[in-house]
């Protein structure tokens, strides 16, 4: 093993070297050659340049989605992570065990593991950071529920009232990070969590961040060997075509989500590495349900999703990146999505013959149709930094029209999504979604669709409510059994599209794009592993 | 000298009806609707059917760029007659007026001035969300001020001459001086610059669109076709290039147009 890492080192630097002879040739002297041995002793590359999009402002993780970028630049971890088959595996945790009475989980923590501060991270310490998230996101709820926690040593005993078939895979989520709860300043450490960023586990940690970039630097204590690279410069590039030129022109070294048209510019180019997959991921049209809204009726709901001809718009309009949206979970993962109809199929004649038995006519002649004096208007809310998703809204726009529907088109910025879900502030809300952020869509599937009784399920914002849903996913959260939760949750998305619920537009390719200079720079299907150990300078 | 002077002008005059010709007869010179979708002729190349070839949603760019030019000709139309009807009415009042009123006025100009134009705007529309009609409000809240400072300088020339001092002692109305004594007199030069102005506005109003702040899809306005075909200008440069080549070809015309207009109009040139 020794040697082994020995030889690794010497590679590295090697490698270091090589690359590092490639800038200094020409320039001569002593000083670059001393610079030369420097690095080749340190066996850390100097810089990576990786082009992303970010939506956060702080680095809280615990406040909106932010926990998300706090894993993406390589800062944050969690017990546990999905592997590329969303099976989940051991990372800062390195063993689990469940109790006879499946109610009680003994996991144990890595004996290496340590923050970037320096202090062991132990059981104690990753107690309080579970705790913390309890007491500052409304969201840590809707993952489980514990009535006891303990921490021994390396071991944390986490004891459910239920028991939790999955609670290895809601402590995946990015939310459930693991800081050091003791340098926040709000405990009395030194930290501002939200600008500076805060005290986490993984291989880099933070120099500077604005929303704009992050200047990520190696941490050198990490517990899984030296990181390759010094510094790592993460711009965040909104627009995806200056992302795409930026990476054409060097400018970065990869960039996430290259938009669909662009890929041809990447795809068996010498200079460049891509690295595709099928996302677990839905790009998802909310429909606004609630009582007084003109989508309660859903006759109208059906007539709009008939209406639509999401085959074109994912087969020709994005050339073949997504699929074509029918259900709920993306058929990337195993839930039916053959077995699964969708009542609201391509139908223009259908769509026509339901809006007019809703009682909608044009009585005006302005080709939108009109009921009591009112025309049949809806607003798309919709944002910019996936290209898709302005694309989608300008197709459904179109489609709709033809049918005489009227929709206003809504362009926001990503930080308003959430609470524009959240209060139901839409007719039509586009948003492209994970699906499995605990390895299975349970979480999602409840999210979205399961009742909202006075906000104790927040992201259901389009007041959609179904008994027999609700029923379904409560017996689910107590199944153990993992093909009875799989037809379980085939039915759910049944439900779901019987009820006309939401539109499922498509199924995304997800991408990322790096300089063939670059190794290992591989998309996974959880897209919060982004900023790897892993990635390289290549041979 | 003089002959050629008014040759160009009677070119640009041709090529400028010609312009406005295209935007009212668009439905003669094109069978497609600009709005009609036909996705699954999504981006295709200029040729065939499609000259222009066709955008993302496969709608005729050609179409598009014709029917645009309805949109942005009439904005830029509205904004220059409201900016020059506000403008020289202030100005106009200041400049008889004089002391306490012209003090008033102008320093609200001052302010509006002290803006930078293109920024004001963006922030007026931004504010008010992006729509034509925002887009005509915020360029006219900039734009009016030139023409007060130009109205109100033109009038301080002439309020002391003698015909105007005659209306007054004839016991004519204030109202009726400005209007049929001095407007008269002033209102070819602002005529004059209102023109040189109708291309700086073709580009405003495409500026404001292309960042999103002005015309909305699927509205066939140049700026935001412009921005549309910025996202797939490695993949299909037509849907930007079009565009690009209306809006450049159209604002030079107005502005030699304009120029021409001057020339001819210039005193000077006539001595």
């Amino acid at each position: 093993m020794f040697t082994f890492t020995k030889a690794k080192k010497a590679m590295a630097a090697a490698l270091a070297t090589g690359m590092l002879a490639s800038f200094v040739t020409g320039c001569g002297g002593g000083g670059d050659k001393k610079a030369d041995d420097k690095k080749a002793a340190s066996g850390q590359a100097e810089k990576f340049k990786f082009g992303v999009t970010n939506f956060a402002d702080s680095l809280e993780p615990t406040d909106n989605y932010f926990g998300w970028v706090v894993m993406r630049y390589g800062l944050g971890e969690c017990l546990f992570k999905f592997d590329e088959k969303m099976v989940v595996q051991p990372w800062v945790a390195d063993k689990w065990s469940v109790s006879e009475d499946k109610l009680t989980w003994t996991i144990h923590i890595r004996d290496n593991v340590t923050f970037s501060n320096g202090k062991k991270c132990d059981a104690e310490a990753v107690k309080k950071s579970i705790e913390r998230v309890f007491a500052k996101s409304k969201r840590a709820g809707t993952f489980f529920a514990y009535t006891k926690m303990e921490a021994k040593g390396q071991d944390l005993m986490i004891t459910t009232k239920e028991p939790m078939p999955n609670l290895n895979g809601a402590l995946s989520d990015p939310l459930w990070l693991i800081v050091d709860v003791t340098s926040d300043k709000a405990a009395g450490g030194d930290r501002d969590f939200s600008k500076q960023g805060p005290i986490c586990t993984g291989p880099y940690k933070v120099k500077s961040f604005v929303k704009e970039k992050a200047v990520m630097e190696s941490n050198d204590t990490y517990w899984g060997g030296k990181p390759p690279y010094k510094v790592v410069e993460i711009p965040s590039i909104d627009d995806p075509n200056t992302r795409a030129m930026a990476l054409q022109s060097g400018e970065i070294d990869a960039a996430v989500n290259i938009a669909a048209g662009d890929m041809t510019l990447f795809r068996g180019k010498d200079k460049f590495r891509v690295s595709e997959l099928a996302s677990l991921r839905t790009v998802i049209t909310r429909l606004n349900q609630r009582e007084g809204r003109i989508l309660n009726d859903k006759r109208v709901r059906e007539a709009l999703v008939s209406s639509l001809d999401r085959e074109t718009y994912n087969k020709v309009l994005l050339k073949g990146t997504f699929i074509a949206g029918k259900a709920p979970v993306p058929p990337s993962l195993d839930y039916g999505f053959d077995q699964l109809k969708d009542p609201n199929a391509y139908n223009v004649e259908r769509a026509k013959k339901l809006l007019a038995e809703a009682g909608w006519k044009d009585t005006n002649g302005d080709g939108i149709l009109d009921k009591d004096g009112k025309p049949l208007q809806l607003t798309i809310v919709t944002y910019n930094s996936r290209a898709e998703l302005p694309l989608y809204s300008e197709a459904i726009q179109a489609d709709a029209k033809k049918v005489g529907i009227d929709i206003k088109i809504n362009t926001v910025d990503y930080n308003l999504v959430d609470r524009m879900g959240i209060n139901g502030e839409f007719d039509l809300m586009i948003s492209n979604n994970i699906t499995a952020p605990t390895g299975d869509p349970e979480i999602y599937l409840n999210w979205y669709w399961r009742t909202n009784v006075d906000g104790n399920n927040p992201q259901n914002g389009t007041g959609y409510s179904n008994p027999a849903y609700d029923e379904l996913m409560a017996k689910l959260a107590v199944e153990f059994d993992k093909g009875k939760r799989r037809e379980m949750m085939i039915k759910a998305q049944q439900i779901i599209l019987d009820d006309c619920a939401s539109i499922f537009m498509g199924y995304p390719q997800t991408n990322m794009v790096s300089s063939s200079k670059i190794a290992n720079a591989d998309i996974k299907p959880a897209d919060y592993y982004w900023l790897t150990p892993e990635i390289k300078p290549a041979k | 000298m003089k002959m050629s002077d008014k040759t160009t002008f009677r070119v640009f005059t041709g090529l400028v009806l010609l312009i406005i010709a295209a935007a009212i007869f668009a439905p003669l010179i094109t069978s497609f609707d600009p709005y009609a979708t036909n996705m699954k002729d999504a981006l295709m190349e200029p040729g065939g059917n499609h000259i222009f070839g066709t955008d993302k949603l496969g709608r005729d760019c050609f179409a598009r760029i014709l029917y645009g030019a309805r949109v942005s000709l009439s904005m830029t139309m509205v904004i220059v007659v409201l900016m020059t009807a506000i403008g020289t009415a202030i100005g106009i009042v200041a400049g008889y007026c004089g002391g306490r009123v012209d003090m008033v006025l102008m320093r609200i100009s001052d302010l509006m001035l002290a803006f930078p134009g293109v920024v004001l705007a963006i922030a007026i529309a931004g504010i008010m969300g992006g729509s034509a009609i925002n887009t005509i409000l915020a360029l006219t809240v900039v734009g009016w001020t030139k023409y007060a400072r130009l109205a109100r300088s033109l009038t301080m020339k002439i309020r002391d001459r003698d015909f105007v001092a005659a209306a007054v002692t004839n016991g004519t109305r204030p109202i009726q001086v400005l209007y049929r004594h001095i407007l008269p007199n002033i209102i070819l030069t602002i005529i004059v610059t209102a023109a040189m102005d109708i291309g700086t506005m073709i580009m405003e109003i495409a500026g404001l669109s292309f960042l999103g702040f002005g015309a909305q899809p699927p509205t066939p306005e140049w700026g935001l076709m412009l921005n549309e075909g910025r996202q797939v200008i490695q993949t299909a440069p037509w849907v930007m290039l079009y565009p690009g080549l209306a809006i450049l070809i159209v604002v030079a015309i107005f502005n030699t147009w304009g120029d021409c207009l001057r020339d001819i109009m210039d005193p000077r040139g006539n001595n």
